[in-house]
């Protein structure tokens, strides 16, 4: 029972401490647009061919010279990436939304908003697999 | 039966005591980096770090007793009678901060037990929450064996499990931008410059400075980097988690050998995949520790021209 105590007062104090973190201003989130994604691709050592957007500028999708895919998200204020071979991603194209799925559970399935029909080349991914 | 020396003296619960020093240093920091804009914070980077200590104490509770119950069983058939001297007790603070160096290198080089440890450096940002960060699956991978030889050796496991507490509340200060260099006691103590050293990602720092307490050990075993201030720290790891799910944070380095393990095409490909340093593969495809650094190094030796 003690134990139990313990546990939840320790998550009171957890929910108090996010709080305060957010009350003093530690909400900034990062932003992808090409330029940050050009840099991603140069530390991959390759370069970007294309690549798509979501409309929030939180997640992306591109396909680089080296003809692999790279995956990118916001994650808060930092940006997680994935990069593979084309057949190690599952791609997935629904409306106007592009699904991107790694088999690592670190990196949970991407979707990206797109505001438009996709690109020829990202339905080429989609059928590629 | 030969039963392990008592204590002579009840052993406070030395990490639930420290919480409360835990939480008002977590808020003194996050005030400061503020104000100071020295350091970094991000809220929801500090929840899944603070739930993730909540769940290393449930896993604690559900788990600890198999690591009390094989310290003393060992105990019972020590070399030794070590009891509770204070020559003893010094001995015992140096023999469990080298168990805690070897325990922690080869939980950076060994993906079995990199997969509890790797939860410790998932975080892009460095503060004191940081250090709260810990794994729900040490007990489970086995992390405590590497202290079962000081109980082999003699020392009673109540001594053994007071340093580990007294070592995990040193090393939570250290988990911080805030504290820049600290003159001479750099060159004994894990300083915050050290340990951050240890959690960045840059080539030239990865695998270094394991030290628990004392720094002494990677002078020693030639593991030891400085901070080099002209070249900005990245925290996290290889591949950056791209989730704030505490579960698939636990457990994403698990099931990556699971599923490794079930594409392995022979028996020595398994044992790689379990027992290798983290990122081994069979065809050396996949990026190790050892390939980003000698990938950077020959970097660095093209850049330089030749006299």
């Amino acid at each position: 029972m003690s134990d139990l105590l313990v546990l939840g007062a320790s998550a009171a104090v957890i929910v108090f401490m996010v709080a305060v973190a957010a009350v003093l201003g530690f909400r900034i989130d990062a932003r992808l647009d090409e330029a940050e994604l050009q840099r991603l691709a140069a530390s991959e050592g390759a370069r970007l061919s294309e690549a798509v957007l979501d409309l929030s500028g939180k997640a992306a999708l591109a396909r680089l010279d080296s003809g692999r895919v790279l995956a990118a998200r916001v994650m808060a204020d930092g940006i997680s990436t994935r990069v593979a071979a084309t057949d190690a991603v599952r791609i997935k194209v629904n409306g106007q939304g592009v699904r991107v799925a790694f088999a690592d559970i670190g990196f949970p399935p991407l979707v990206v908003r797109l505001g438009d029909q996709a690109p020829g080349w990202v339905l080429d991914l989609e059928r590629a697999r | 039966m030969n039963e392990p020396i008592a204590a002579p003296f009840e052993i406070p619960p030395i990490i639930t005591y420290a919480v409360p020093g835990f939480v008002l240093l977590i808020l003194i920091e996050m005030i400061y980096v503020r104000v100071t804009h020295k350091g970094r914070y991000q809220f929801a980077d500090s929840a899944v770090s603070l739930s993730m200590g909540l769940g290393n104490q449930v896993a604690g509770l559900l788990f600890g007793g198999l690591v009390v119950a094989s310290y003393f069983w060992v105990s019972q058939h020590r070399v030794f009678d070590l009891g509770w001297t204070w020559p003893v007790l010094v001995a015992c603070f140096f023999a469990e901060d080298l168990a805690y160096y070897w325990f922690h290198r080869v939980a950076h080089e060994r993906r079995w037990f990199w997969a509890s440890h790797v939860i410790h450096h998932t975080s892009q940002h460095y503060n004191l929450t940081t250090a709260l960060r810990q794994t729900w699956t040490g007990a489970l991978g086995f992390s405590f064996i590497f202290w079962l030889p000081l109980v082999y050796i003699g020392f009673p496991p109540e001594m053994v499990l007071m340093f580990q507490a007294i070592s995990l509340v040193y090393q939570f200060w250290i988990h911080t931008e805030a504290i820049d260099r600290m003159g001479p006691l750099e060159w004994v103590l894990n300083t915050p410059s050290h340990h951050r050293v240890h959690h960045a990602i840059n080539p030239r720092y990865l695998d270094a400075n394991y030290a628990g307490v004392l720094i002494i050990w990677d002078r020693l075993f030639g593991t030891f980097v400085p901070e080099d201030r002209t070249d900005q720290i990245k925290y996290g790891i290889i591949s950056q988690l791209g989730t704030f799910n505490p579960f698939r944070v636990a457990f994403h380095e698990w099931a990556g050998i699971l599923r490794d393990v079930r594409s392995a095409k022979s028996f020595r490909e398994v044992l790689g995949f379990i027992f290798g340093p983290p990122g081994w593969s069979p065809d050396g495809s996949r990026k190790t520790s050892a390939s980003i650094k000698a990938a950077w190094a020959r970097q660095q030796a093209a850049s330089v021209p030749a006299e």
